[in-house]
């Protein structure tokens, strides 16, 4: 016996096995739709994350015994939500329906992974919503999404400590300056705010609020624009603020900034309707001590506002029953007392036409010292760019700045040199996806 | 041999002191699994405040219809199963490399070895996309096949059968006229049992508290073991601040029998053990 | 011995082998092979949104080119590399002492003490992160209460410490773990030896350089290899970390990096190429090492 000989029968032994596995590998099915009888009874799953999803399920679910929908609750979209949502597209496993937020449509159109409704006749029910918002899913000739909800900003703030310190409430960028450094004179413990270096969603709003605009399309050719002047101020603006010691740099969103919050350490919070359940939820302390203002402005007299998140329902590949799940969707965001559930749950503003007024984001909240807020929001709403477009890599274009945001904390480089890397790297992701792209 | 009194006092201070190390985030998980949302972010840390422990006990077990004890049931499940069975071919394999020879046996027992050296999360991904293509992601089986094969049991396994069975053992079965399977089954596995027990409980521990593989494979909540659920609970928990005392009830209640389980685990060690005459 | 017989017995051991075999083809070797032909795809498209269709073609080794031409990659490998030059010695170093001192006979309750290292091994990596997460968030951690007491600001979650508070849970995870093992061998050293050496003259610690260290050094080679593979393998603790600390990124760990490719971004073929890069780098690292610990016994 040879070691040679060994050697080549492991060899062919593995070949036989890697064959195998490539074999394994190649039999993509495609899943079947199926046509309900009538009278039969079935059971559609959908995957949220939105708080007060499950009593309108709940609710959808009394009224319609034969078309029963299946909740299950996942983790938010960027925080695994999607991953599953992609992984279970790979597997054949996708549910029916999903949470799909506007940014990352076209991250799952490129993987095929939606339904066209147009062909189910969703394009009768296009003026029941918000132009901008439906246009987000409507792509060539197809529609991909349901619109649920969106994310018009405002500035949360902390009206008794203001009033306390003698300060105004900023109404421009500038003041928002100033009174960042007042604050910290007054308390040497508290902070206007943070500037949370790993979540570049919220950047990315300012940035459009200031009038960027990222990304195009012209013909097949994706248009990236990120490094545009109105981004380089924006970005200077908080790497000034950092540099100063004027906000913190700690995460958003986390236990940590709910103890700041709490503790009256972080006494604003430039964010979005959406923002108010999640105050109320994690700063039960400060009830009837927070009230809301329009975002501060970079020209006085101006009115821009932004979006931040913003949601759809989508029909996931493979739902076997396309139109009951359709059906579903256009409940779900259009029904007024469905309507009423999720904004009991803080999903965000609603996407269908006129559901503001009478609704219930039409009242005063006793947390924020019994202020119509959504009076704030409303307005907020009519002020922001709908012209503004995703790309098919965005989850990969918020890393890319994250990374030099931390850089930038950890003492490498600074925001704008952030933003301009993260220009180099968009367009590379965008080319490495077999896509053409040209840089503005 | 007899240690002065100061250095076993220094001795026992400084273990003291170790052990309050690896004690005290027991402490306060301990501490915090007592109190309210609030109290966790408004109160200190090493003493109680409120005490709900009830109350949020009932919460673990109770929320989303009781899905926290589905978990516990799959975590034993893949556990027990992938250890028990990994165990059984891995002293069959330990046993074939020890106790015969045949031509291959030097290159499979140097590809085993090789498959110890191969970091188990590497593999992870190209077997989800495998599979998936085969339709077993997402499935009790995407996670108990890859737990069924374990290298590093397969050498202990070789090398305790090599010192641990005799050959005249095996001759004496073999005159009796016995066959190799009632041979192996009834006579190997017995002499075998002291590795054997410490090979389960290596794979025990290492699927018990696994957390890569079954989120790569894994989108069904009712199929998750109790590290991917505590973990999707701490993701909800900025939109559901509840969560975070869930959270931590769920893993309060999840170390606790671990806590038993490891005593148990350290008389099964010493079982398999030379006593030495060290005093211990 | 007739021809059909000698061949039954020859078959008897690939029959022992056979299930373990087919399942580490199918489960160890297939994967890897298939990691390797996947990590070598490129895929066209057409229309700004792929909707005109995709399809795949032999990229070569481009995607291997991609990875190691994306700083924040190879700044991951860097960092695991740094993490496992500072980990390994101060686990194998620590669980060697714990074990030590417990065999020795200055140490009172040794079983006792034994148990309590040896318990955080049974809580998971994600739950023992879970757990020291808490311990490590500003406004939260009665620690970082009780420091800034003391007139201590430490900011445990920041770019340049956060890296040591993963380390602190990894040992505290895992060294009464390879204590364990130690302690094992420990044990297993005929008491004879000891009484030789006693007589001899020899005091506890030359006991413990000449007799027990050289002993239990198979055991140590054991914890160490496994503790290069652990450590270049770390992913759990920064995930789980992530939304507390700005300074772990996606791309903080290759595994990390591997996984947020396949399953965030949906670039398979970058992260085959990053988990082969990192299993390739695994093997060679610990292979290597064992190769000097060889080397060194002859």
């Amino acid at each position: 016996m040879t070691r040679g000989s060994n050697l080549r029968r492991l060899l062919v032994a593995m070949l036989g096995v890697v064959s195998f596995a490539a074999v394994a590998c190649g039999g993509d099915q495609e899943p079947e739709t199926q046509q309900r009888e009538p009278g039969q009874k079935i059971t559609l799953t959908f995957w949220s994350w939105v708080p007060g999803v499950d009593k309108a399920v709940d609710l959808w679910n009394s009224e319609n015994p034969e078309v029963q929908v299946k909740l299950e609750k996942i983790p938010a979209g960027n925080q695994g939500g999607y991953a599953k949502m992609h992984s279970a597209l790979k597997s054949g496993e996708a549910p029916d329906l999903a949470q799909v937020e506007y940014q990352v449509i076209p991250e799952f159109l490129l993987e095929d992974g939606l339904v066209d409704l147009a062909p189910l006749g969703v394009g009768d029910h296009e003026g029941d919503f918000v132009e901008w918002q439906w246009q987000q899913g409507a792509f060539g000739d197809g529609v991909y999404a349901v619109p649920q909800a969106s994310g018009p900003m405002a500035m949360f703030y902390r009206a008794d400590l203001f009033e306390k310190w003698g300060i105004a409430p900023p109404t421009t960028w500038a003041e928002y300056e100033q009174a960042a450094r007042r604050i910290r004179q007054a308390d040497p413990n508290a902070y206007i705010s943070t500037f949370p270096p790993g979540n570049s969603a919220w950047f990315t709003s300012l940035a459009a609020q200031a009038g960027a605009r990222w990304f195009d399309i012209s013909g097949d050719t994706w248009q990236v624009d990120m490094d545009t002047p109105e981004t380089i101020e924006v970005a200077e603006y908080w790497d000034r603020m950092r540099q100063d010691g004027l906000v913190k740099t700690d995460p958003d969103l986390q236990n940590g900034w709910y103890a700041d919050l709490q503790a009256g350490r972080i006494v604003t919070w430039v964010g979005a309707q959406w923002g108010d359940a999640i105050l109320m939820g994690n700063a039960p302390e400060t009830a009837g001590k927070w009230r809301v203002a329009p975002i501060p402005q970079w020209s006085e007299g101006e009115q821009r506002s932004a979006n931040w998140g913003g949601s759809s329902t989508a029909l996931l590949k493979g739902a076997s029953y396309p139109e009951e799940a359709l059906k579903f969707a256009l409940w779900l965001n259009t029904d007024p007392e469905s309507i009423d559930l999720l904004i009991a749950g803080g999903y965000g503003w609603p996407a269908a036409k006129g559901a503001f007024s009478g609704s219930a984001l039409d009242k005063p909240y006793e947390f924020f010292s019994g202020q119509k807020i959504n009076e704030v929001f409303a307005e907020a709403d009519q002020n922001i760019d709908k012209s503004w477009k995703w790309i098919p890599t965005t989850t990969a274009m918020y890393e890319n700045l994250n990374q030099g945001f931390r850089a930038a904390v950890a003492g490498q480089g600074s925001f704008a040199d952030s933003v301009r890397a993260a220009q180099t790297k968009t367009v590379a992701d965008l080319k490495a996806k077999g896509l053409r792209v040209s840089e503005g | 041999m007899r240690a002065s009194l100061r250095s076993r006092i220094l001795v026992t201070a400084l273990l003291g002191v170790l052990a309050l190390y690896f004690l005290l985030p027991v402490y306060w998980l301990l501490v915090a699994s007592t109190k309210s949302t609030g109290d966790l972010f408004g109160s200190s840390g090493l003493w109680f405040a409120d005490f709900r422990l009830a109350e949020n006990l009932v919460n673990v077990f109770t929320y989303d219809d009781g899905i926290y004890l589905r978990w516990v049931a799959n975590s034993v499940l893949y556990a027990f199963v992938g250890a028990t069975v990994s165990t059984l071919l891995s002293a069959a394999a330990g046993y074939a490399l020890a106790k015969f020879a045949f031509r291959g046996r030097e290159t499979v027992f140097n590809l085993v070895l090789g498959g110890v050296l191969v970091p188990a999360t590497a593999l992870a991904l190209p077997l989800y996309l495998m599979l998936s293509n085969v339709g077993l992601a997402n499935s009790y089986w995407a996670v108990l096949l890859p737990s069924l094969v374990n290298p590093f049991g397969v050498y202990l396994l070789r090398i305790y059968t090599e010192a641990a069975v005799p050959d005249d053992l095996l001759e004496a079965g073999r005159i009796d006229g016995a066959g190799e399977a009632r041979i192996f089954f009834s006579v190997v596995l017995r002499v075998l049992t002291p590795g054997l027990v410490t090979v389960f409980l290596f794979q025990f521990v290492g699927i018990w508290n696994n957390y890569f593989l079954p989120l790569v494979m894994l989108s069904d909540p009712a199929l998750y073991p109790i590290t991917l659920g505590l973990t999707s609970w701490q993701s909800f928990a900025d939109r559901q601040p509840e969560l975070y005392q869930l959270t931590i009830g769920g893993a309060f209640v999840s170390v606790v029998p671990l806590m038993i389980v490891t005593a148990v685990l350290q008389r099964f060690w010493r079982a398999g053990l030379t006593e030495g005459s060290v005093k211990g | 011995m007739p021809a059909t017989a000698r061949r039954r017995k020859a078959l008897v051991p690939w029959a022992f082998l056979a299930p373990f075999c087919v399942l580490f083809l199918l489960l160890f070797i297939a994967p890897i092979g298939y990691a390797v032909y996947q990590s070598m795809i490129r895929v066209e498209r057409t229309g700004p949104m792929g909707l005109g269709g995709a399809r795949e073609v032999f990229g070569g080794l481009e995607n291997y080119s991609r990875a190691l031409s994306d700083p924040a990659f190879v700044d991951s490998l860097g960092r695991v590399l740094l993490f496992a030059a500072v980990q390994v010695p101060l686990m194998i170093v620590l669980a060697t002492v714990l074990a030590l001192l417990l065999d020795s006979a200055s140490a009172r309750w040794p079983a006792m003490f034994r148990a309590m290292f040896f318990l955080p091994y049974g809580v998971p990596g994600v739950i023992a992160t879970i757990i020291w997460g808490f311990l490590y968030v500003p406004g939260v951690s009665p620690i970082l209460d009780a420091l800034s007491w003391l007139g201590l600001e430490v900011d445990l979650l920041g770019p340049s410490t956060v890296l040591w508070s993963i380390a602190n849970i990894v040992t505290w995870a895992f060294a009464g773990y390879n204590m364990l093992v130690i302690i094992a061998q420990l044990k297993a050293i005929p008491g004879e030896l000891y009484e030789a050496a006693i007589v001899d003259g020899a005091g506890p610690l030359r006991l413990v350089w000449h007799v027990k260290l050289p002993l239990v050094r198979p055991a140590i080679v054991l914890t160490t290899v496994f503790t290069i593979i652990g450590t270049l393998q770390l992913f759990a603790e920064p995930l789980v970390l992530k939304p507390l600390s700005t300074a772990i990124s996606f791309t903080y760990s290759p595994n990390l990096s591997a996984f947020n490719e396949a399953f965030n971004t949906n670039n398979q073929a970058l992260a085959a190429a990053e988990a082969v890069l990192l299993a390739l780098g695994a093997f060679v690292l610990s292979f290597g090492f064992l190769r000097l610990v060889g080397r060194g016994r002859r």
